[in-house]
């Protein structure tokens, strides 16, 4: 399903509206945001319950805190921020209770449909997994999901000089994890 | 082969990077419809942190010193209290406690005695023994007199707050009797500080 781009005006009377009471307001809210919310969530979780309960949560709380939108930002990046956080923290619980996420990327590699690089993407998924919350966080917002730093640093409340400077650690990083496979590179 | 593009090779990599399956919007939305409505219709907690209960607990104290102060001063010695906003608040918090208590307490024995008991006064009554356990935590508490009161308060809002909706059977008898035995609410109706205005109006 795609959902149309909602204008800056059109989303302020959304909003108006949705302060209303007005469900079906609430429901195109939800239709235009629940993908990315939804993306993001998945990606840091990279668990398909765990998407599920966080990106429930976002919109309930959302919807919730409505009223303190004061539309300083798009509602988008309100949006994202209310994700980042309630991921983040959702993820920090899961790592307080010993409890392991199963990841199944060998599933993944082995699906047939990639061709490239099992091995390389493999160790790549590993490297960014075992990257600090900080780093993984931006350059999967960034370099994954296509976020804008100005986007990055309102959703984590760090400055925008210190979202570059992250995920430029991150990549470093990255690349340092991989360069055994420098070789390949090329290919 | 450059930094640069080593990063925009890590970046068409890691697009398959826990990659998201098809969003279920339906299934999302039938998610957050029902916990939105679940809820609206769970009885909502307060949770305050620990500086809001002490501030809450410094605030009742400081009302409760004031009232009692009133009470045992000799007539005629009546030192005029601070007329400032603060205290005029915290005066008005404690008294809606006590008023609170008290108006539970004579309604719900008046009720016991109907044989009928309405629902809402074991939600009430929850509400105020949470006041009530904080007040026995603060210094209040080092008056002996007001300790008693408490620990009374305590025990018999806790029995309130156990008794089924509608039911006024022995156990109402108890707690009733509990109430008349320990002389609650003459101890109660002492501790109000007097004066027009003093009682909150419409506090339950």
């Amino acid at each position: 399903m795609t959902v149309a781009p909602v204008s800056s005006v059109d989303e302020r009377e959304l909003i108006a509206r949705v302060r209303a009471g007005d469900g079906l307001a609430e429901r195109a809210l939800y239709d235009a945001h629940v993908d990315r919310v939804f993306r993001l969530a998945y990606r840091l979780a990279g668990d398909d319950d765990l998407a599920r309960d966080f990106t429930q949560e976002t919109f309930i709380r959302a919807f919730e805190r409505l009223d303190s939108f004061r539309g300083e930002a798009a509602l988008s990046t309100w949006l994202y921020t209310i994700a980042t956080t309630v991921t983040l923290n959702g993820l920090r619980k899961l790592k307080r209770r010993g409890r392991e996420i199963e990841l199944d990327h060998a599933a993944e590699v082995a699906g047939g449909a990639r061709r490239a690089e099992p091995d390389l993407k493999t160790r790549l998924y590993a490297a960014i997994d075992a990257l600090s919350e900080k780093y993984r966080t931006v350059f999967v917002m960034h370099d994954v999901e296509g976020y804008t730093h100005a986007e990055i640093a309102t959703a984590l409340n760090v400055e925008v000089g210190t979202s570059k400077a992250q995920l430029s650690r991150a990549r470093a990083k990255l690349r340092e994890a991989l360069a055994d496979f420098a070789g390949e590179w090329v290919s | 082969m450059t930094d640069d593009r080593i990063d925009q090779r890590l970046r068409e990599l890691a697009r398959d990077y826990h990659r998201p399956p098809a969003v279920p919007r339906e299934e999302l939305w039938a998610r957050i419809a029902a916990e939105r409505a679940r809820r609206r219709a769970a009885p909502r907690v307060l949770a305050l942190r620990p500086w809001l209960r002490w501030g809450l607990a410094a605030a009742a104290v400081l009302v409760l010193g004031i009232a009692l102060g009133r009470l045992t001063a000799p007539v005629g010695q009546l030192a005029t209290p601070p007329d400032s906003a603060g205290v005029v608040a915290y005066r008005v918090a404690a008294t809606q406690y006590l008023t609170r208590t008290e108006a539970l307490l004579a309604s719900f024995r008046a009720e016991a005695r109907t044989g009928r008991l309405d629902a809402q006064f074991a939600g009430q009554a929850r509400d105020l023994l949470t006041t009530t356990r904080l007040m026995m935590d603060s210094p209040a508490a080092r008056d002996p007199h007001l300790k008693s009161l408490l620990e009374d308060l305590e025990v018999v809002l806790a029995q309130i707050a156990q008794v089924p909706a509608g039911r006024a059977g022995e156990d109402v008898d108890l707690i009733t009797q509990g109430i008349e035995q320990r002389s609650v609410l003459l101890r109660l109706q002492t501790a109000v500080p007097a004066g027009p205005g003093a009682r909150v109006q419409g506090a339950l």
